[in-house]
């Protein structure tokens, strides 16, 4: 699963967010989640992909957020 | 102690008998048991325990997203608190009172997150645990989402004090309204421990009752001479508390009134009761509510079916009533809903108010063979009509030497 799709689908199914409000542009900020509910989902990024994102990383949008998770996801392991 | 007069003008359970103050209150008359052998554990170091569970389903009244962020505890408050909020005519489109004061018992907070944070921590040597885990186990979460879901902006308090959880937090609620600081208090207890390692560490007390031959329902059985035990239950019930004044200018209707608390401590043993502090608690009570004993016609006991606990408290009311002990009714529902911990005080408190408004006496279910130390009016197997019940008690003795008693008046 990319990481956007899972993304997309974590907001929705577990955050209740809004699925209309959910696109690539989209920053987190955006979707009016809390600092709490942004450390639980990256959280559950981490553990559904099997990947850790380094500390200091930054994004702003969701597409930018997924493409940081695939390039890890690739990059797994080596 | 005089000042203003405090009524409950709503009632909400998650019990396990279910979530109908009424039909809870028609099954306990009646003697029924919800007390079942569960399947508890994980499956190398699972066991058959007698458990008092709710079968709980918050569905579409907690939204998935806040629900994420609740322990069970937690949630099983919150949809207690919107069906008492309900009762009372007092939920306005999802919200309740902003200006009412929150007052919650809950002795383990969020104990099954606990549990999952040591399953990461010790098995799988990892110390990656969840970031919610912390507000997750706070016992103050029931107290902080209920004020969260409902956009109740008073002060929100938390009483922690084992088996006497709720009904210190429904003591300190009627004393904030009768002393004048507020006019409302969502008052209660929740309490949901039953996952595996803390219902281990529970049968390592020596304290939890066997099956009886009857069936497992029949296995708590109070005041009886081959009691073996208490049946730990979980659950939450809150109950709406309101100023004299203001439950009568919005025409609600009382169901009962908190006319007293007493509370005391032992100062003796950590799990041994005794008879002199129960015995200050009853006074107190009585003294706040400037009623003498022979006015009370019913006792909800704490009495939870162990063999050492009981006798004392029908020793501390034989020592609080005197000749009145005869004439009073005491029984202990603990034997059909279990121990709630730090909700029993909430659920036991919602079913003496609702004694008092039907007249009518929850029993000791299973009663059959009385302790000759219990010699009391124990309201044997099932309820009965009180026609002429105006006053009562509700007791809960907590470990840790902490009492604590509530006196409800007939409204």
């Amino acid at each position: 699963m990319s990481a956007y799709v899972f993304l997309a689908e974590t907001l929705s199914g577990t955050y209740d967010v809004d699925p209309d409000a959910i696109h690539p542009q989209a920053t987190l900020a955006d979707l009016g989640l809390d600092s709490l509910t942004v450390v639980e989902l990256l959280f559950d990024v981490e553990d559904e992909l099997g990947i850790t994102i380094p500390e200091g990383v930054t994004f702003q949008t969701l597409a930018e957020a997924a493409a940081l998770m695939d390039d890890l996801v690739r990059n797994k392991g080596t | 102690m005089s000042g203003r007069r405090v009524f409950v003008t709503g009632l909400g359970l998650v019990s396990p008998h279910g979530e109908d103050p009424a039909k809870v209150f028609d099954q306990v008359c009646r003697g029924e048991s919800a007390i079942r052998m569960v399947r508890s554990g994980t499956p190398e170091l699972g066991a058959d325990v007698l458990l008092a569970t709710v079968d709980f389903e918050p569905g579409d009244r907690i939204a998935n997203a806040d629900r994420h962020f609740m322990a069970r505890a937690a949630q099983m408050a919150v949809v207690a608190t919107r069906n008492a909020l309900v009762d009372a005519d007092l939920l306005v489109d999802g919200r309740g009172p902003e200006e009412a004061r929150v007052s919650i018992g809950c002795g383990l907070g969020g104990s099954e997150i606990f549990q999952q944070t040591y399953r990461t921590y010790f098995e799988k040597r990892s110390r990656r645990t969840r970031p919610r885990t912390v507000p997750l186990i706070m016992a103050s979460g029931p107290a902080s989402q209920v004020c969260m879901q409902f956009g109740i902006r008073g002060q929100a308090n938390t009483y922690s004090v084992a088996c006497a959880s709720a009904s210190v937090a429904i003591g300190e609620g009627f004393r904030a309204i009768r002393d004048g600081y507020c006019d409302v208090v969502v008052s209660g207890g929740a309490e949901a421990m039953l996952n595996d390692g803390t219902v281990a560490a529970w049968e390592a007390v020596g304290v939890i009752a066997r099956e009886h031959a009857d069936g497992a329902a029949a296995s708590c059985r109070p005041f009886d001479l081959h009691r073996t035990g208490l049946v730990l239950g979980e659950g939450a019930a809150t109950l709406i508390l309101e100023s004299e004044q203001r439950a009568a200018a919005r025409g609600a209707e009382p169901i009962a009134e908190i006319v007293g608390f007493g509370a005391s401590s032992d100062a003796f043993r950590l799990t041994e009761p005794s008879v002199e502090g129960q015995e200050r608690a009853m006074r107190n009570a009585l003294e706040d509510a400037g009623l003498g004993a022979e006015a009370v016609g019913y006792i909800n006991a704490h009495a939870t079916g162990t063999p050492a606990g009981d006798p004392v408290e029908i020793e501390a009311v034989k020592r609080v009533f005197g000749a009145a002990s005869r004439q009073v009714a005491i029984s202990s529902t603990k034997s059909m809903h279990g121990h709630l911990v730090g909700a029993s005080g909430a659920l036991e408190c919602a079913i003496t108010a609702m004694a008092l408004r039907e007249r009518r006496l929850p029993p000791t279910a299973h009663l059959t063979a009385p302790d000759p130390e219990c010699d009391l009016d124990c309201v044997a197997g099932v309820g009965r009509e009180a026609p002429d019940l105006e006053v009562a008690l509700s007791n809960s003795f907590a470990f840790g030497g902490s009492n604590a008693t509530l006196a409800l008046r007939r409204a």
